[in-house]
């Protein structure tokens, strides 16, 4: 028994794709327009956003634990484009109930509980903060047991941003037709919940990994007091504070996600949700504060991690819900239980 | 620097269950006080019961009486007994640091002398290394070794030694090349092994702690005669040997498992009552860090059995485990917000009483985290550590 790898072919392509694709320029254009087209159709062309979705329908194949490394990236690049939406979530939930999966960008309603199903299989009601609402083929959601694929624009969108600047939208819909199938066992709005959350701490591993990455070399290169920044020790605490949540947000993630690609890994994925959730807050401040003035403009690149950061700390679950699920599942293994469950996570028997 | 993820195999989890099966039928919870991680009593019997079981001096090999097990094996053994507060202090330091220090730097003889006596639970060892006028800037200790026929003439003061009063042996970090004004003080440091109960000139006296127990010692040293044979390694890289070994030290569960049986009989002693959100919370905050930060440091455990020698990595996992032990004890002393003492009858009150009062050492002991910023950024930006 040992953790599964994730083929470094993946890793370098994805690497070298954001690294080329994602530009300061890039990502600030995306932001003022709305969307990132040629970003997603380079990236798309390699298939990277289907990734774990299965290929007879119509994924790209690959394991989660394959998906959750582009997420990294995504992350460390701050790539401006809907992978996650397309694929371990929205993607799922299609490919999960047999529904088609379009060829452009799929998103997901993080909340369904506006929507309703109706008995003729149209769609009433709306959702909030749905991520790319407006540059969306489908809209998948899970509700009542059931999976359902729309065509947002058959909706009203109000166009609305994260912290981040990325699309948020609101999406209404008026008795708007719909792809509806049976959700399986273990694909409905706590699963998707999970997953949400999942996709999250990778990108937010990678994200911190990379603040973290600039601001040593900022401080190395900024000199005030006739030195480089970097050499004062209250800057240097700030390197090294930011440097551990970096390392704890990415642990918290790749743990998470072999727990996941094993089994259902909700304690992993509360867990790590809540690490990186705090481990963004802290690190944010870290970076901020070395990097002074200069990152608080536009034209230095730290705002893309650092609202990415603001923005996905809340999303899928902000810290007082994940606290109180894992607070729940502590209090049901009871004392002599607590370390074993800090060791054995999801793998520990229920108390007797 | 690079953490990679990592799980216990099934003989790890086999070692796993074997340890908390002894201790729940020696220590079964209600039947024994916990102590606070590293700093737990001073309990001779049970260091030797735990040594039959062959979890003292683990990795150290087996023709000095050591087991050559892994650093994670001893990382598993490790962490059970300090969440269990269990009495580990009478071998804490031998079977840390002190056994492998000798084992990788000392002569055949000391193998020989030592080893087997530490892996028999059967030797503590204090460390002899600040000094009135040393603390964070180690190499500039001043106690001096001066040549003698066949051995060594001390002279000088250690202080803050912890537990010199109930060990056997100490463990000296002492100069034996007189400084120059321009030379570097990193050379010329030598270790030394010193009985400290038989040696003539040598003296321990209490440094009582803030509450007045008894843990730091001052030993003073009147022209005491150490003879070649207890030079541990070169005379003379006494340094290198110290730090090599840090990073063995550093990233232990040690680290960030004191306060544990605190959270623990909190969950105790609340665990038939309905735990409000508040307390759903709290416990579920110190949980996910928990599991987090032991991630982390299993993973420092299998560089380690790897071959690398994982310095920044030790001192990242040190500094944030220990800040977070003192977060922690904050947290909980705002949750129950009540008035502590430690003649309390609730058993979880007098655990926290004592980590409070004892909480500033945990940021301070076996190098401060100023110290460890400074270690690690060095590393962090690619100088030399």
């Amino acid at each position: 028994m040992s953790f599964e790898t994730v083929d470094e072919l993946i890793t370098e392509t994805a690497d070298r794709l954001f690294g080329e694709l994602c530009t300061h320029g890039a990502v600030q254009a995306a932001e003022e327009t709305g969307g990132a087209p040629e970003i997603w159709s380079a990236f798309a062309e390699t298939g990277f956003p289907w990734i774990s979705l299965a290929e007879e329908a119509g994924g790209s194949g690959g394991t989660l634990l394959d998906a959750l490394e582009v997420l990294r990236l995504v992350g460390y690049h701050a790539a401006p484009i809907p992978v996650a939406e397309t694929g371990m979530l929205g993607g799922w939930l299609l490919a999960s109930a047999g529904l088609e999966l379009p060829e452009g960008i799929v998103t997901v309603a993080p909340d369904a509980s506006g929507l309703s199903i109706n008995a003729d299989g149209t769609i009433t009601g709306s959702a909030a903060m749905v991520p790319w609402g407006r540059s969306a083929e489908r809209l998948a959601f899970v509700a009542d047991g059931k999976v359902a694929s729309v065509d947002p624009t058959a909706g009203s969108i109000v166009e609305q941003t994260s912290l981040a600047g990325e699309p948020r939208d609101t999406v209404t819909f008026d008795g708007a037709a719909a792809d509806i199938a049976a959700a399986p066992d273990g694909v409905d709005p706590a699963a998707l919940r999970f997953r949400g959350a999942l996709s999250r701490v990778a990108m937010m591993g990678g994200a911190i990994e990379k603040m973290s990455q600039l601001t040593v070399s900022y401080t190395n290169e900024r000199h005030q007091f006739g030195r480089p920044v970097a050499r004062f020790q209250a800057v240097q605490q700030h390197l090294v504070w930011a440097a551990q949540d970096a390392a704890l947000a990415r642990m918290a993630a790749e743990s998470a996600g072999q727990a996941a690609h094993r089994g259902a890994g909700e304690f992993e994925i509360a867990a790590a949700k809540l690490n990186c959730n705090q481990a963004a807050t802290r690190a944010t401040k870290a970076c901020h504060q070395a990097h002074g003035a200069m990152g608080m403009t536009q034209e230095y690149p730290l705002h893309h991690y650092s609202r990415r950061l603001w923005s996905w700390r809340t999303e899928y679950g902000g810290t007082r819900e994940w606290s109180r699920w894992v607070g729940h599942a502590a209090a049901n293994q009871g004392a002599d239980g607590l370390y074993p469950l800090i060791t054995g996570g999801s793998t520990t028997p229920p108390r007797n | 620097m690079r953490f990679t993820p990592t799980e216990l195999t099934p003989d790890e989890l086999a070692l796993q269950a074997e340890v908390r099966a002894f201790l729940a039928e020696e220590l079964p919870p209600g039947s024994h006080e916990p102590g606070l991680g590293m700093s737990a009593r001073h309990d001779k019997a049970f260091s030797k019961k735990m040594a039959e079981r062959g979890w003292v001096g683990m990795a150290l090999p087996t023709e000095w009486g050591g087991h050559a097990r892994t650093a994670v094996d001893r990382f598993v053994v490790v962490e059970e007994m300090l969440r269990w507060g269990a009495p580990v202090g009478y071998h804490w330091v031998a079977d840390r640091q002190t056994g492998a220090i000798i084992n990788k730097f000392g002569t055949d003889d000391q193998r020989e002398r030592f080893l087997p006596k530490i892996c028999a639970g059967e030797l503590g060892f204090s460390i002899g290394m600040s000094e009135p006028d040393s603390g964070s800037d180690l190499a500039s200790v001043s106690t001096r070794a001066d040549r003698d026929d066949g051995g060594w003439i001390i002279n000088g003061t250690k202080i803050w030694t912890s537990n010199a009063h109930q060990n056997d042996w100490f463990i000296c970090l002492l100069r034996t090349t007189p400084l120059e004004p321009e030379g570097n003080k990193r050379e010329g440091l030598s270790q030394m092994l010193i009985d400290i109960h038989n040696t003539p000139g040598l003296e321990v006296g209490p440094i009582p702690f803030l509450n007045g127990e008894h843990h730091f010692n001052e030993v003073s040293f009147t022209d005491v005669f150490v003879p070649d044979e207890n030079v541990v390694g070169q005379a003379g890289m006494g340094w290198n040997q110290n730090t090599t070994e840090m990073a063995y030290e550093r990233g232990g569960p040690d680290r960030w498992l004191s306060p544990f049986s605190t959270v623990e009989q909190l969950l105790r002693e609340t665990q038939d009552t309905e735990l409000g959100e508040r307390a759903l919370e709290l416990f579920g905050e110190l949980v996910a860090r928990w599991w987090g930060i032991r991630n982390l440091s299993l993973s420092v455990a299998r560089l380690i059995d790897g071959g690398y020698a994982p310095s920044v990595e030790s001192s990242l996992v040190k500094e944030m485990g220990t800040r977070y032990e003192i977060e922690l004890i904050e947290k909980l002393v705002e949750f129950v917000d009540e008035e502590l003492t430690l003649d309390s009858e609730s058993l979880f009150s007098r655990l926290l009483s004592q980590c409070v009062l004892t909480g500033p050492g945990n940021t301070i002991r076996g190098g401060t985290i100023e110290i460890l910023r400074s270690v690690a950024s060095k590393g962090l930006q690619g100088l030399p550590v």
